[in-house]
């Protein structure tokens, strides 16, 4: 009874093992030297580059998690838990794939089995990262002269930014993620941008906690820390300057008393697109007057 | 089943077997004939069966390295997980055993978790090793906490609570020291099949075929171990070292699932309790009919999975789920019933 | 059967359970094993089962035989495991897995456990679940697998214990069935008077050494068995001749 089953399931299997081993043998896919035409932007941040880098006209979808900018031609199609089969259904020439979508490796090798080009996107560690995935995107997608003027254009503003907005001496800050104080230290994309202001980040101190650079603080070491700046991520979630001081203890917070609280805008910290120039300026002028 | 005249009826009818087989076989085209980009039946058949007139380019390549591969990892993960739970629901004389409960499940999770939360990043691609190791080596603590190799079912049950809850507890304590892994590590717990390729199938059916060809050929002793051990013995067989063997096989064949697929919970629990209430019997000769049951459950599952939100991919744990929770209201009710 | 055992002794650790123990169990009658809680009877059965390691020897005519678990003894137990969900035909079949191998349900086979559900009186039941049986029907349920394996050797453990008195009788009325066939019996009881009214010989087992064997009229009017019990029994005979076992009161000695 047994083999009968046995048998069965390898008679299923024979024609796909033939393919397999017909398909092994075979040269690999080789790199399009040609402007893609048909982009698909599986990622909300290089969704914005593309446009930025004047590759917009080429891009045929882009992700369900991609707002901006608003003419983008939004689609179903899943950042996080990419559908190989739907993606190809659209005959894409290159697809912008983000390294921590789930199973972004396979994506990628199926896609790559299916002859459509993939753009591992990399989320960077800090700005300069940052630049150099604007360049290779415009490397793939035909634009490398427009990508590295866009690069040098947010350089040359970001720092007029810093110049006129550095702290001259270091003011500490607190940057909060969620109502139970997870924050975001120094080695986070955000938390370089602070360092740029010359902000000292009050999470620093707790860095050891979590490799991934978002330790959880403990209300009193908030208080002790006694930042002068708190910038709050967590406003969606019903966080806001007056919820903040309602926290027992936390009046007596030197940005607390000083009403610096902060509401951060919604999106633009996450992303690092061309909008990054925005947030510097934000960040700039709202810690204008402290010190 | 007909009586003849002064002998009882078959307990066990094999046709049973065979119809569960045609059930499979449809299922498993249907699934590899359904997708976001839509080729018709006909052609999906022959390209399957490498008739004239099938597929090519990327119609071709959609069947064979995108559907075929996933269909296949769905029948065996589904048969080794529906396979096991039967198992061990068996030996623990327990119908609520499922294939993860000697810790299997939990340490398998600590395995993925410190794959994916190591600093090397090679070491995130041999996860389904570390994964495979983790549930093994869970299982095995479990026996030798329980104090004697030859441990009775129910100190085994205790122990595998106690090592699959430390070892949840030391995987959440590095989930939370490196943040960045709690989203591939929290999808892979939730369990999917996208990751099916030619050679993930390749190296799980190996061990999935061995495992159940081990518990198929002890199937029918498998019956003595549903009543006491000195009852097994007059009849025959050595309990202890069926159950051994018993759960050894089923481990193996829940680790390799695990690491090929993820946590894909209720399968293990759903499929043999639906075998055996349509079937009205408890032999455990159905072992092959549960294994195929479950094959084609995982199968269609997934399919719900990549279709029903396409193109999003709903998580497979989540359908099975869906399935299962208002399974077991059924199962509670059928067992007031019985008690009345 | 016939079964020698010479110099059979058990040891759990550091614990001697049966201690040096010979006798010669007889072939086709209904040894009945009585003795305290503790006197090691059930281990008396374990080894017949194969499952208890021992030093001595146990010989059915010259050939050690029950080093193993394979040779066909029939075990009804005090507290079977009961599996959910199996009807009274599937678990009586199990019994067939001796003579017919396990899960093969050949038509001798399935004529035989037709065969023993009707002398059970058990027919009518077989698509019942095992479950859902009374006390007595169970005992009479694990009779009919005892029968169905087509035994050499059955053992009982308190074949009566847990029954109310009707059920007591009828369940060991089946027994005698079982011995009819020509199969030794080997059972182990409380009810001395139940065991003097069927056992054709009682075996008196102490703290793992047998203290008294012989036929059981002799047995139970022996002086030696009041002292087993601290003499605290009373044996009586009654008109019909059949003697009655009945505890006496401290205060009466």
């Amino acid at each position: 009874m047994f083999e009968f089953f046995l048998k069965r399931k390898l008679v299923r299997v024979a024609p796909a093992l033939i393919l397999v081993s017909a398909f092994l043998s075979s040269a690999p896919v080789a790199q399009a030297s040609t402007k893609p035409t048909r982009i698909i932007s599986l990622s909300p941040s290089a969704t914005e580059i593309l446009f930025g880098i004047g590759a917009g006209s080429q891009v045929i979808a882009v992700d369900d998690n991609s707002d901006y900018p608003t003419n983008a031609p939004f689609s179903k199609l899943s950042s996080f838990t990419p559908n190989v089969e739907a993606i190809a259904a659209y005959h894409p020439d290159l697809v912008v794939l983000q390294s921590s979508a789930t199973g972004a490796a396979n994506v990628q090798a199926q896609l790559l089995k299916l002859k459509i080009n993939v753009f591992l996107e990399v989320t960077p560690n800090n700005i300069t990262d940052a630049y150099s995935e604007f360049v290779a995107l415009g490397k793939a997608t035909g634009h490398p002269s427009l990508a590295l003027a866009l690069v040098a254009s947010m350089k040359s503003q970001i720092a007029e930014i810093i110049a006129k907005y550095r702290k001259k001496s270091p003011v500490s800050i607190y940057h909060e993620l969620d109502n139970t104080l997870y924050s975001a230290d120094s080695s986070t994309f955000i938390g370089q941008i602070y360092s740029d202001f010359n902000f000292a980040n009050i999470a620093d101190a707790a860095s050891g906690a979590d490799s991934g650079g978002y330790p959880q603080l403990t209300p009193e070491a908030v208080i002790k820390a006694n930042p002068k700046v708190i910038f709050l991520d967590d406003a969606p979630y019903g966080e806001s300057s007056s919820t903040v001081a309602t926290r027992p203890g936390w009046s007596g917070i030197s940005a607390v008393k000083n009403r610096h609280v902060i509401t951060l805008p919604l999106d633009i910290p996450d992303r690092w697109g061309p909008r990054m120039v925005d947030f510097y300026r934000f960040i700039g002028q709202a810690t204008a007057k402290i010190n | 089943m007909s009586t003849e005249h002064g002998a009882i009826a078959r307990i066990w009818n094999w046709r049973i077997t065979a119809f569960c087989a045609l059930i499979l076989f449809l299922v498993a085209l249907a699934a590899v004939s359904f997708g976001p980009i839509s080729i018709s039946f006909i052609k999906v058949f022959k390209t399957l069966f490498d008739l004239p007139g099938g597929s090519t380019g990327l119609d071709r390549t959609v069947i064979m390295q995108l559907r075929l591969p996933r269909v296949v990892l769905g029948i065996l993960v589904g048969s080794a997980l529906a396979t096991s739970g039967a198992v061990y629901q068996t030996v623990f004389h327990n119908p609520l055993a499922d294939p993860y409960l000697l810790g299997a499940a939990s340490g398998a999770g600590l395995g993925a978790t410190i794959a994916i939360t190591s600093t090397h990043h090679n070491l995130s691609g041999a996860l389904p090793i570390f994964a495979f190791a983790g549930g093994v080596l869970a299982v095995l603590t479990s026996f030798f906490i329980s104090g004697k190799f030859f441990a009775d079912p129910n100190s085994l049950l205790l122990s595998g609570i106690a090592v699959g809850s430390f070892a949840t507890a030391i995987q959440t304590y590095l989930q939370q020291r490196h943040s960045a892994a709690l989203r591939p590590v929290y999808s892979w717990i939730l369990g999917d099949l996208t990751n099916a390729n030619w050679s993930v199938v390749a190296w799980s059916s190996i061990y999935i075929a061995i495992a159940l060809i081990v518990l198929f050929m002890v199937a029918k002793q498998l019956d003595g171990l549903m009543l006491s051990d000195e009852e097994a013995y007059s009849l025959g067989i050595n309990p202890k070292k069926l159950r051994i063997i018993a759960v050894a096989a089923a481990t193996l064949a829940t680790a390799t699932a695990v690491s090929a697929s993820g946590l894909i919970g209720f399968v293990g629990i759903v499929v043999p309790h639906l075998v055996r209430g349509l079937t009205h019997r408890v032999t455990n000769r159905s072992l092959i009919t549960i294994a195929m049951a479950g094959a084609a459950f995982l199968v269609l599952a997934d399919l719900g999975a990549r279709t029903l939100l396409s193109p999003a991919e709903l998580p497979i744990g989540v359908i099975t789920a869906f399935v299962g929770a208002p399974f077991f209201l059924v199962v509670l009710r059928n067992r007031r019933k019985v008690s009345q | 059967m016939s079964i020698v055992i010479t110099d059979l002794t058990v040891r759990y650790g550091d614990k001697v359970v049966l201690d040096d123990i010979s006798i010669d169990i007889a072939d086709g009658k209904w040894t009945c094993l009585v003795g305290p809680n503790g006197a090691g009877k059930t281990t008396f059965l374990k080894v017949l089962l194969g499952m208890a390691p021992y030093s001595g020897s146990i010989q059915d005519k010259g050939v050690e035989v029950f080093k193993s678990h394979h040779r066909n003894v029939a075990f009804v137990p005090q507290h079977p495991q009961i599996p959910q969900g199996m009807t009274v035909a599937e678990y009586v079949m199990l019994g067939r897995s001796k003579r017919d191998g396990w899960g093969n349900e050949s038509l001798t086979s399935r004529s035989y456990v037709h065969k023993v559900l009707t002398e059970t009186h058990l027919f009518g039941m077989q698509n019942n679940l095992v479950a859902q049986l009374s006390g007595g029907e169970m005992q009479r349920a694990l009779i009919a697998r005892a029968l169905a394996q087509e035994p050499e050797l059955i053992l009982l453990d308190e074949p009566t214990s847990a029954l109310d008195l009707h059920h007591q009788i009828s369940v060991l009325n089946n027994i005698e069935l079982l011995k009819d066939g020509g199969v030794t019996v080997i059972s182990t009881m409380h009810d001395l008077t139940l065991a003097a009214m069927f056992a054709e010989r009682i075996v008196v087992l102490q703290g793992g050494k047998i203290l008294l064997s012989g036929d059981s009229q002799q047995v139970i009017h022996s002086p030696e068995l009041k002292r087993a019990y601290d003499n605290r029994i009373d044996v009586y005979t009654l008109d019909s001749g059949r003697p009655v076992v009945v505890a006496s009161k401290d205060r009466d000695n």
